[in-house]
């Protein structure tokens, strides 16, 4: 405990410099800290998940994903051919429709992309005799919304429920009506009526719509000479497939990749965390840049700066030293002491600079942002990152310093001050 | 127009004008600068120290600037100022858009569209499409993807024209756009599909790209490769590496339509009038007043310029993040003053007393900060340098939602190394002013105390 409160004392003698190399390290932490966020995030989408028995059908080659709308039928029996053929448990179709609400200048703010979807596969929550009942559904990461609002919306053909951001910036509320010049369906602008807002989260700038809107607007769409609309046959952007079990599971996949019912526009059936690592191999270069050159680079940044301050702290108190092992402190001891110093304050700076990112990151700005993406919650991990970052570049960049320190001649100090 | 300093002169540009900031402080500072430089060197291993915490920074900020660079040139080289590209109706970008074939024949026969010594006008009738297919991978490895953009042309030399490209060896695909190979040739090709192969231009980026697969500097013609769910053999490798088609297949339209698809339309058609101001005025009446089907038209310029866009957004990520690693690196030359000074208080109040100002111990600390800063940024300037010409390839979005595969070279330039030097400038600034301040403050006999 003595050897505690000295190390605090010694911190607290230069507060100055204490302060500054606080300050170096937090802000070291912090790049580490967004970097390890983003990594972290794009990891877990990509890490499979144990007792994931959710399968997503894409288009096999082009980007962005589009299939004929009559390849539901067969999707959603798993492609099942034969005997013994197993069937999904329960599936969804996607269909994006995505606009602006000025044709004349597009920007972030005023563009809308909305899946279109049979609404009633919403995951959904219900009152019966006082209990709350909920609903799943096939999307995971949507909170359930009150059932009330999912048949408001499946009967309102131009109904639509949004995120909580979207509405707001397009400055809109439930009740109004908007309409949308469609960019990808060109020539196909829809109006819709906002039924409600959708919960808090991942669906924050998105929404939903009867698919049976967007079917029927394209289906009425007659082009130059009577023609069909050109994504008449490319409306279909995704198919998920849910398993009962896990030995169905790869069969259900293995149907659906074989099946010959595909062969006019190839799909491929995969796991989404999957299909993320297959998009983000294009990224692999970026990813591994930020990770092996960007984050060490800042580490050792982090290394040369406390090696300095406490290289700086060790020469001007090599008269104390001398006098410690004057009265009787070993050498580890002195090592220990600087070493101690160092690691209490690269700890505690990286501990604060941890949870001032998960705290101000997720609160003002939800989250951490690259160029072009949503935004990825910081994990209440980042406390635990910025304390050891911090704890280990301090112990690194102070071994010198205390080995030093640690090798100082009492009687070569006295000599030299008288 | 705007005017560009040649590459050499942009390159000593930026440290010239550092210096020539260092030496008018020198010389209206007045103190001494070997006084400063014999305190460094003696204290040599905090000023090494703090120098190399600088050094890290400037060289991941070079690293990530040339990155960006290299897109940015790419990006700017695409566009032919004399091109307008047709979108369909609300599509700001070529993935998106569908021109149905029958609706966009009176395009190319539009008053303003040059035509070629036969008398074909000059337009480019295409339709782009991006992948995601399979990589090669040593056995053992993880399976991985890669991005391909594929442009099918109708007349590969007219839209070689229209696009101011030109091939660097072999020849355009045929009218057939395939070729049946040799059953001697297939075997060696590994192929087992029934199909004749896909007769394809790879641009010089992207033959690179696929050489390395292979451990060759480059495909050749006659290497086959795979194509989506076909093969492809390259006829001809397309020169434009500094620009956008350089990470491209082009093939034969029809072919490409038939195998993704897209055979009822064209995703762009490219037209090339006599200038940029005859340009703007067909994008305009083509956006406005093309009755057939509705279009939007751009010049090719302002196309690419979207890509830009974006790449602003990238260039403000690095900023801010080096930004951040920078204040590292000044609160590092700050505690390093800040002990030299405390160490120092005997010289200043004997500076003061041979008669120099505070404002001149002001400068001559601060110019002792900024030489700290400045040996770790030239050190930072030489490793940043070493990335210039690294090969690379990213996948760029478009504002328009669109996606494009880039296979480039990093650029360090005048920007890069400007960007540099003023990071080093600034941060060796920032880290010395309190410092500075605070020995400027400092009363002559109580520091000789």
């Amino acid at each position: 405990m003595k050897f505690f409160l000295l190390i605090l004392k010694n911190l607290r003698r230069n507060k100055l410099r204490t302060a500054l190399t606080a300050l170096a390290t937090m802000v070291l932490v912090f790049v580490v800290t967004m970097i390890w966020t983003v990594v972290y995030f794009l990891e877990a989408f990509t890490q499979e998940k144990s007792g994931n028995l959710k399968a997503i059908v894409t288009e096999r080659w082009q980007m962005p994903s589009q299939m004929p709308l009559s390849y539901v039928g067969p999707l959603s029996h798993g492609a099942a051919r034969k005997a013994g053929d197993k069937e999904p448990k329960d599936s969804m179709a996607w269909q994006f429709y995505i606009g602006t609400l000025d044709a004349v200048k597009k920007t972030r703010e005023n563009m809308v992309v909305l899946v279109a979807m049979d609404v009633r596969k919403l995951p959904r929550k219900s009152q019966r005799d006082g209990k709350v009942i909920i609903t799943k559904g096939m999307i995971d990461d949507l909170d359930p919304i009150d059932e009330a609002l999912i048949e408001k919306l499946a009967q309102t053909t131009q109904g639509c429920l949004l995120g909580k951001k979207r509405l707001k910036a397009l400055n809109k509320k439930v009740g109004e009506r908007f309409k949308i010049t469609g960019l990808e369906y060109t020539g196909i602008d829809l109006e819709f009526e906002i039924i409600g807002v959708l919960p808090e989260g991942r669906w924050d700038e998105n929404g939903f719509m009867n698919e049976r809107y967007l079917n029927n607007a394209i289906d009425a769409y007659k082009g130059f000479g009577g023609t069909k609309h050109p994504l008449d046959q490319r409306r279909l952007n995704m198919f998920w497939v849910e398993v009962g079990n896990k030995e169905d599971f790869s069969q259900v996949i293995e149907q659906i990749n074989t099946s010959p019912t595909f062969s006019e526009r190839p799909v491929k059936c995969e796991t989404f965390a999957s299909l993320i690592a297959n998009f983000l191999d294009s990224y692999s270069g970026f990813i591994w840049f930020i990770q092996w050159v960007l984050v060490p680079g800042s580490m050792f940044s982090m290394v040369l700066l406390i090696a300095n301050a406490i290289s700086l702290n060790v020469r001007e108190r090599t008269k104390e030293m001398a006098v410690l092992k004057v009265m009787g402190f070993q050498p580890w001891q002195l090592l220990v002491l600087v070493l101690g110093e160092a690691l209490l304050l690269g700890t505690s700076s990286g501990l604060l600079a941890g949870g001032l990112i998960y705290f101000i990151a997720n609160t003002l700005a939800g989250g951490i942002t690259l160029p072009g993406s949503e935004p990825f919650p910081v994990p209440w991990m980042a406390v635990v990152w910025g304390a050891s970052v911090g704890g280990a570049t301090a112990l690194l960049g102070s071994f010198l310093p205390a080995w030093t320190a640690r090798t100082i001649k009492a009687s070569e100090v006295f000599a030299r001050v008288a | 127009m705007s005017y560009q300093l040649p590459p050499w002169l942009s390159l000593i540009a930026p440290p010239a004008v550092a210096v020539a900031l260092v030496a008018a402080l020198l010389v209206a500072g007045k103190v001494p600068l070997s006084y400063n430089l014999r305190n460094l060197r003696i204290r040599w291993k905090t000023t090494v120290l703090t120098a190399l915490a600088f050094t890290v920074v400037v060289a991941l900020l070079m690293v990530m600037h040339a990155f960006a660079t290299g897109i940015q040139r790419l990006s700017q080289g695409s566009g032919q100022p004399a091109n307008v590209i047709v979108l369909s109706d609300g599509a700001s970008d070529e993935l998106y858009s569908n021109l149905p074939l029958s609706e966009t024949s009176d395009l190319a026969r539009q008053e303003g569209v040059l035509r070629d010594t036969a008398g074909r006008p000059l337009c480019s009738r295409e339709v782009y499409v991006f992948i995601n297919q399979p990589v090669p991978v040593r056995e053992g490895q993880r399976p991985k993807h890669r991005f391909l953009a594929i442009r099918g042309v109708e007349e590969p030399s007219v839209s070689a024209l229209v696009h101011g490209l030109e091939l660097s060896s072999g020849t355009w695909f045929s009218e057939a756009g395939v070729r049946d190979l040799s059953s001697a040739n297939r075997e060696r090709a590994s192929t087992a599909s029934p199909y004749a192969h896909v007769e394809a231009v790879l641009g010089e980026g992207l033959a690179r790209e696929f050489g390395r697969d292979r451990d060759k500097e480059s495909l050749e013609v006659g290497d086959v490769f795979p194509l989506g769910p076909r093969q492809g053999v390259v006829v001809g490798i397309m020169r434009g590496a500094d620009t956008t088609f350089g990470s491209e297949v082009w093939a034969k339209r029809q072919k490409i339509g038939e195998i993704f698809g897209k055979e009822t339309f064209y995703t762009s058609l490219v037209l090339r009038t006599d200038g940029p101001a005859r340009a703007q005025q067909l994008a305009q009446w083509l956006s406005r007043d093309f009755k057939k089907v509705a279009v939007s038209a751009m010049t090719e310029t302002e196309y690419f310029a979207k890509m830009s866009e974006v790449n602003e957004q990238l260039l403000g990520a690095i900023y801010f993040v080096a930004g951040i690693m920078a204040l590292g690196g000044v609160f590092g030359v700050m505690n390093t003053m800040f002990a030299a000074i405390r160490q120092r208080t005997t010289d200043i109040g004997v500076l003061r007393i041979l008669g120099f100002a505070r404002w001149q111990v002001l400068v001559s600390f601060l110019l002792e900060a900024m030489v700290i800063a400045a040996l770790g940024g030239v050190l930072g300037c030489g490793l940043g340098y070493l990335v210039n010409g690294m090969n690379t390839n990213s996948v760029v979005g478009t504002s328009g939602g669109g996606m494009k595969r880039l296979s480039f070279q990093m650029i360090v330039d005048g920007n890069t190394l400007a960007a540099a030097v003023l990071f080093t400038l600034v941060m060796g600034f920032l880290g010395g002013l309190l410092p500075a301040m605070s020995a400027m403050r400092q009363k002559p006999l109580e520091s000789l105390r």
